[in-house]
């Protein structure tokens, strides 16, 4: 029966992706030539690289800072680093655009007074690559902070011993030993940027996924947005190995030694500064800046209120119903997967997939259900239902890894005492194993929680009409050069995946090795 | 003769191409203790998998009386066997009581009578004040007790237990050696323990199973197991034994350190068995030199060497200096000739 669930919902995480493909090999003429694919998958492969490096550099120093090093606000700097997370980067990304904006009244000051400009422009590829980078640089620091804290002791204690500086230490061992949760950690970096629509959007950078939403509104060609998609498809299972390969270099992990206290150094004087300015910079530029210029710019618009609480309500009840939705099948996934191993992998391609791309790809399905019964698939209902499975398509792997974590406290014998005292597979789930790991199981419900109310591309796509949440009708505002108007959803939409975020990184800040947990 | 509460009939269980059961026969019998003894890795585990119904067989029947478990007709899964499990984590689970653990397997009963067999079966492991307490506040000798407990609550007519000793402290192992044999005693199943350890395998059991690379070996009383082993695999399992290369000649078996009968034998090589308890010193006998002695507490242990052969046996009183000549004979009693083999 578990094996059974666990195909549904590998099935699930899998259709549209097979859809992609049929759609972008079925052979209609395609109205983009790919010359024009061929830039925009430039376009896109530069951003990634810059955003890798930036994520990479950032994320492992501030991650190293934190975890080896005692200065001033460390303790709040290690979960509040994270905290970027609850900001969408099209809200990062409609902040710095206004307040470095060439117009705007932070460059006429400087030109005016100060005499000279910023050489810099946020319209542009650099400008875009900074501000992905703002926005998700969390994912380096969770990946390279839990290396980091997971390292043995023992190994930098050897390195001491054998004559290494701490600094030393760091580059001989430490970062060699933690190179795979750096490839984990800016894979997954990378992986938002290329699913990313609304930033690059409003910054005119054109990207694939741009391309994806553009082929399908402008042109309205399905073909033409599955052949941007396709390659976004390839680079998603080249993202998802290099992940993989992150997380299986557990065989550098020592899970028998014993966990001791790391060697941490005590930062005095300047470095111990420079060390609090430079994390409280990353949340600065990642959250404070463009959270406090949106509010402090736009607070005083008064929004269109009836308009702005019923998306406030369609945001909480889409990412609501999309975390359940999703929990529940990355449960019966992990439940399953024991018995069908390979299928757990193949659903996690669904994460590294766009939601641009996965919405695409459901299309294609979807299609077909509206062609065999045009009265079932249509409507709001239709709309919603597919725009949730969408979500769980995609979100599925980033709740399957708390799941999975939260399943693992299980061990194989509870299970098979719980059989040996007379329930049934399923029954052995439902009495140990679900509420054993029922604390993961609302980190999964949250993780999706908060990604779903930042979505933007797919929610575009399949949303019914009329049907607005907070992110879509903050892309509409910003779209119609009606930035201010902008404010109002997208600081609601950091207001309530805050709480979420601080909860989740309280969480893991709080775990070490060694605990019961 | 009464119908064993579990029979196993020609077992096999392999994982790709490495077989970890190969045709392997027990009986349980009710209210009898059976040890199943092998070093680890040699399949005991698997063997005792299949029998709970974790593992299914390749081949092979199982039944419990006359009902069968498994066969080529299916598999009756775990929890329809009735067979109580304790495992050698315990496996208690963390987000329950103590209690909550015991009754867990209880749930046909109404709730005020599940409550009180709970109580009851805490109170026969001297656990009667701690059904409250959370598993990972007990210690791992309370933790084994509450995991026989709940195996034993649903009063199950076969009782497997992996391992019970592995966990605990040595000083411990005698006492709760002692108190298991009378609460398995009391609960009147038939009991099987998996085991690696010879000496709590020697002292609980009544019937002795020896397994060693996937096969069962020997099965028997342990006293005669252990004086009459069917190889020197199975003298091995069992306590310290040297292995001395003689030769079969008129009945007799010779080797450096003393001859011993071996009637109705067939003349030529052979490997003779002997616990080192079983070579004495003598006035008369064969001539050795003694390389080392060591002081092990209650005796002495005492090298040996001739010619190239070297033994060790347990001396209690006075001990040999070393490098002193001795002469040697052998307890035929604790000694056993395999007749066609050498030493490798």
């Amino acid at each position: 029966m578990l094996a059974l669930l666990a195909s549904l919902a590998a099935v699930v995480a899998l259709l549209p992706l097979v859809g992609v493909a049929a759609a972008a090999l079925s052979g209609e003429t395609a109205a983009i030539p790919a010359r024009d694919i061929l830039r925009y998958g430039a376009t896109s492969a530069a951003l990634a690289g810059l955003v890798a490096v930036l994520t990479g550099v950032v994320g492992s120093l501030a991650a190293w800072l934190v975890v080896m090093h005692r200065f001033p606000g460390r303790d709040i700097f290690a979960w509040a680093l994270a905290l970027p997370l609850a900001a969408p980067a099209f809200a990062v990304a409609y902040a710095y655009a206004d307040l470095f904006d060439v117009a705007g009244g932070l460059r006429i000051w400087m030109r005016a007074d100060l005499g000279f400009d910023l050489p810099f422009e946020m319209r542009t590829l650099p400008g875009a690559a900074f501000i992905l980078s703002c926005a998700f640089y969390p994912y380096v620091y969770l990946a390279m902070r839990a290396a980091f804290v997971n390292q043995s002791a023992q190994a930098l204690e050897a390195a001491r011993a054998l004559g290494c500086t701490p600094q030393q230490a760091f580059r001989r061992v430490a970062l060699p030993l933690a190179r795979p949760a750096l490839a984990a950690g800016v894979a997954l970096a990378v992986m938002e940027t290329l699913a990313d629509y609304g930033a690059v959007q409003f910054l005119s950078v054109q990207t694939l996924t741009t391309g994806v939403v553009r082929a399908w509104f402008v042109f309205g060609s399905l073909t033409s947005a599955a052949q941007f998609a396709l390659p976004l498809l390839g680079a998603a299972a080249l993202l998802l190995w290099i992940e993989r390969w992150g997380r299986g270099g557990r065989g550098y992990e020592n899970a028998n030694a014993r966990w001791r206290p790391l060697p941490v150094t005590s930062l005095r004087g300047g470095k111990a500064a420079a060390a609090a300015v430079f994390c409280f910079s990353l949340i600065g530029f990642g959250l404070l800046l463009p959270a406090g210029w949106l509010a402090f710019a736009f607070l005083d618009v008064t929004p269109d209120w009836p308009r702005l609480i019923q998306a406030g309500a369609n945001s909480l009840t889409l990412a609501t119903a999309g975390a359940v939705v999703t929990v529940a099948l990355a449960t019966g996934l992990a439940l399953g997967s024991a018995r069908v191993p390979h299928l757990a992998r193949l659903a996690s391609l669904g994460y590294a997939t766009p939601g641009a791309v996965m919405a695409i790809g459901l299309l294609v399905p979807a299609a077909m259900v509206w062609r065999l019964a045009p009265g079932a698939a249509q409507g709001f209902g239709a709309g919603l239902i597919l725009l949730v499975y969408a979500y769980a398509a995609r979100l599925m792997a980033a709740a399957l890894e708390p799941v999975d974590a939260g399943l693992s406290r299980v061990t194989p014998n509870m299970v098979h005492a719980a059989r040996s005292l007379g329930r049934s597979e399923g029954g052995a789930a439902w009495t140990v194993q679900l509420p054993i790991a029922r604390g993961a199981l609302l980190t999964a419900g949250l993780v999706v929680f908060i990604d779903i109310l930042k979505e933007l591309p797919a929610t575009l796509i399949l949303r019914p009409f009329n049907f607005d949440t907070l992110a879509v009708i903050a892309d509409n505002y910003a779209r119609d050069e009606r930035l201010a108007n902008a404010g109002w959803p997208a600081l609601l939409i950091v207001l309530i995946a805050l709480p979420a975020v601080i909860w989740l990184t309280r969480k893991i800040a709080a775990s070490r090795p060694g605990d019961p947990a | 003769m009464t119908i064993p509460a579990l029979t196993a009939q020609g077992l096999s269980k392999a994982y790709g191409s490495k077989s970890a059961v190969i045709e392997a026969s027990l009986t349980l019998r009710a209210g009898e203790i059976t040890c199943l003894l092998g070093p680890s890795g040699c399949g005991k585990s698997t063997l005792l998998r299949l029998i709970a119904g974790l593992e299914t067989p390749d081949a092979g029947l199982v039944a419990a009386g006359e009902r069968r478990l498994s066969g080529p007709e299916g598999v009756v899964p775990p929890e329809a066997r009735g067979v109580g499990l304790v495992f050698q984590d315990y496996a208690l689970f963390p987000h329950m009581t103590a209690e909550q653990n015991v009754a867990f397997g209880l749930r046909t009963l109404p709730s005020g009578l599940r409550k009180a067999r709970a109580r009851e079966m805490l109170e026969a492991v001297q656990l009667g004040g701690r059904g409250g307490a959370w598993p990972n506040a007990l210690s791992g000798g309370e933790q084994q007790r509450v995991a026989l407990a709940r195996a034993l609550a649903r009063r199950p007519e076969i009782l497997l237990l992996d391992e019970p000793f592995s966990g605990l402290d040595a000083h411990l192992k005698g006492e709760v050696r002692l108190w298991l044999t009378d609460a398995l005693r009391a609960a009147g199943a038939a009991v099987l323990i998996v085991t690696h350890d010879a000496r709590e395998a020697l002292l609980m059991a009544d019937e002795l199973v020896l397994m060693h690379a996937g096969r069962i070996i020997q099965s028997g009383a342990p006293r005669a197991c252990y004086l009459d082993p069917a190889s020197p695999e199975a003298a091995r399992l069992l306590g310290e034994v040297n292995l001395i290369d003689g030769v079969i000649a008129s009945g007799q078996a010779r080797t450096p350190f003393g001859d011993i009968p071996a009637p109705g034998l067939a003349d030529g090589p052979a490997v003779v068995m002997v616990r080192p308890e079983g070579l004495r010193l003598s006035d008369q006998g064969a001539s050795a030199t003694v390389a080392q002695v060591r002081f092990g507490g209650g005796y002495h242990e005492v090298q040996v060497q001739a010619g190239q052969q070297r033994v060790h046996m347990h001396l209690s009183g006075n001990a040999p200096a070393e490098g002193q000549a001795v002469s040697l004979t052998i307890d035929p009693e604790l000694a056993k000739v395999f007749p066609g083999l050498r030493v490798t």
